[in-house]
């Protein structure tokens, strides 16, 4: 006679596959019996789950096994090792170039520093700006043109035609040779083209441009 | 009433000698590695082809199975049999092997490529085989476990690391699933002898 409590039908009940299957602990396999024992629906279940277990045997023991192949695995196991072993080779080739490990662990700090410092201290290219001549700028209101004069054309002689059109120069002479000059009135789109005219027939200027809209009102 | 496990006359004889196994291969002894290897292959060729229906497959997965075993034999920590650890692997392999290559849903739709059942057996096997493969890939593992391999319900646990409830659970509605398929599929086979005769 078992000493523990009985066990309850669904606990009897969900452990029958492992009393068939003979894998329970004594205590538990005995309760398991002393219920199933008294219970038509687990007995019936067990000689169910039995009938089950027996067939499944069967199907077990019908499969065939191939004899156990090494080869495969032997190979893996080759390669892992050799991997290793070129590891060790290497750390031993270092071990014997600088000494102790604490000199390999110096010397690959000390790259790591040289490496760290170079790539700090390399000069650093910056990317040139390149703008276009009708490209906008950051102008204050008003109307702007582009030009570039003859670089022979007398400082004088740029002057007076400075004037006589009424500009101002606000930016220049780029590395190009481009001002950025100021219309003192402003003009309409007819009368600037007319000027612009001007300027190009003019044989002290090599080109003339509006600067794009944005400032002009 | 109740069928004894294979090699269950010395559990303990068995156990000692595989953990003496797996502490040889901890140092690398290649010949410890090939006895364990040829000791769990017709176990795990079983369980792998049962679970994956494919034997070229099963070959390849107990071949990953043993390789973690020779690269992670430092790991075990001895909380469970060896037979349970090794299991665990091949367990997960084979649930990523059925993941990855849709394997589940091809067995559904494809039956099984087994072909290995004698024709004696052939009826029983195949009637079998054809209600594991409509089980869910966890449902099915139980099953394969408990009655082809032998496991108690802590050891699956161990093996497909969850809560013993879980095990239970899915053992009962494995049961369940079974019950309402093998006469349906016995039925059917019957039908069919009847139209060949």
């Amino acid at each position: 006679m078992n000493r523990h409590k009985p066990m309850s039908h669904e606990q009897a009940s969900e452990l029958l596959p492992w009393l068939v299957n003979d894998s329970l602990a004594e205590d538990e396999r005995d309760l398991v019996h002393e219920h199933a024992t008294s219970c038509v629906i687990c007995r019936r279940e067990l000689h169910e789950l039995e009938n089950l277990c027996n067939s499944i045997s069967n199907v077990s023991a019908a499969t065939a096994i191939p004899a156990p192949d090494m080869r495969r695995i032997n190979a893996r196991i080759d390669a892992l090792i050799a991997n290793k072993n070129r590891g060790q080779i290497l750390l031993a080739k270092m071990r014997e170039f600088f000494g102790s490990p604490w000199r390999i662990a110096f010397a690959l700090q000390s790259a790591l520093v040289i490496l760290l410092g170079t790539a700090l201290l390399w000069p650093q290219t910056e990317e040139p700006a390149f703008t276009t001549l009708t490209a906008p700028e950051s102008l204050s209101e008003g109307q702007y043109i582009r030009v570039v004069f003859e670089p022979t054309l007398p400082a004088s002689d740029l002057s007076t035609l400075l004037d006589t059109m009424n500009l101002t120069i606000v930016d220049g002479p780029s590395d190009r040779g481009v001002y950025t000059l100021r219309l003192s009135t402003t003009r309409s789109a007819a009368d600037l083209e007319a000027m612009l005219a001007d300027l190009s027939s003019n044989g002290g200027v090599v080109f003339a441009q509006p600067v794009p809209g944005e400032v002009q009102r | 009433m109740t069928r004894s496990k294979a090699g269950n006359s010395a559990p303990e004889h068995k156990a000692a000698n595989e953990l003496a196994l797996l502490d040889a291969i901890r140092g690398r002894d290649r010949r410890a590695f090939a006895e364990l290897y040829r000791l769990y292959h017709p176990r795990l060729h079983g369980y792998l082809h049962r679970i994956l229906s494919n034997r070229a497959i099963a070959e390849e997965v107990l071949d990953d199975v043993m390789f973690v075993v020779w690269k992670d034999a430092r790991k075990f920590r001895g909380h469970a049999a060896v037979s349970s650890w090794i299991f665990g692997i091949a367990y997960r392999k084979a649930m990523t092997a059925i993941r990855k290559e849709g394997r589940y849903h091809a067995l559904l739709d494809h039956g099984t490529d087994v072909n290995t059942v004698p024709e004696k057996a052939s009826q029983d096997a195949e009637l079998i085989q054809a209600a594991l493969v409509q089980l869910s890939p966890d449902h099915r593992q139980v099953v394969e476990l408990t009655y082809f391999s032998g496991f108690s319900y802590q050891e699956i646990a161990t093996i497909a690391e969850c809560p013993i409830n879980t095990v239970k659970t899915r053992m009962f509605h494995a049961r369940r699933r079974l019950k309402y398929l093998l006469p349906i599929l016995a039925g059917a086979d019957e039908e069919q002898d009847r139209e060949q005769a």
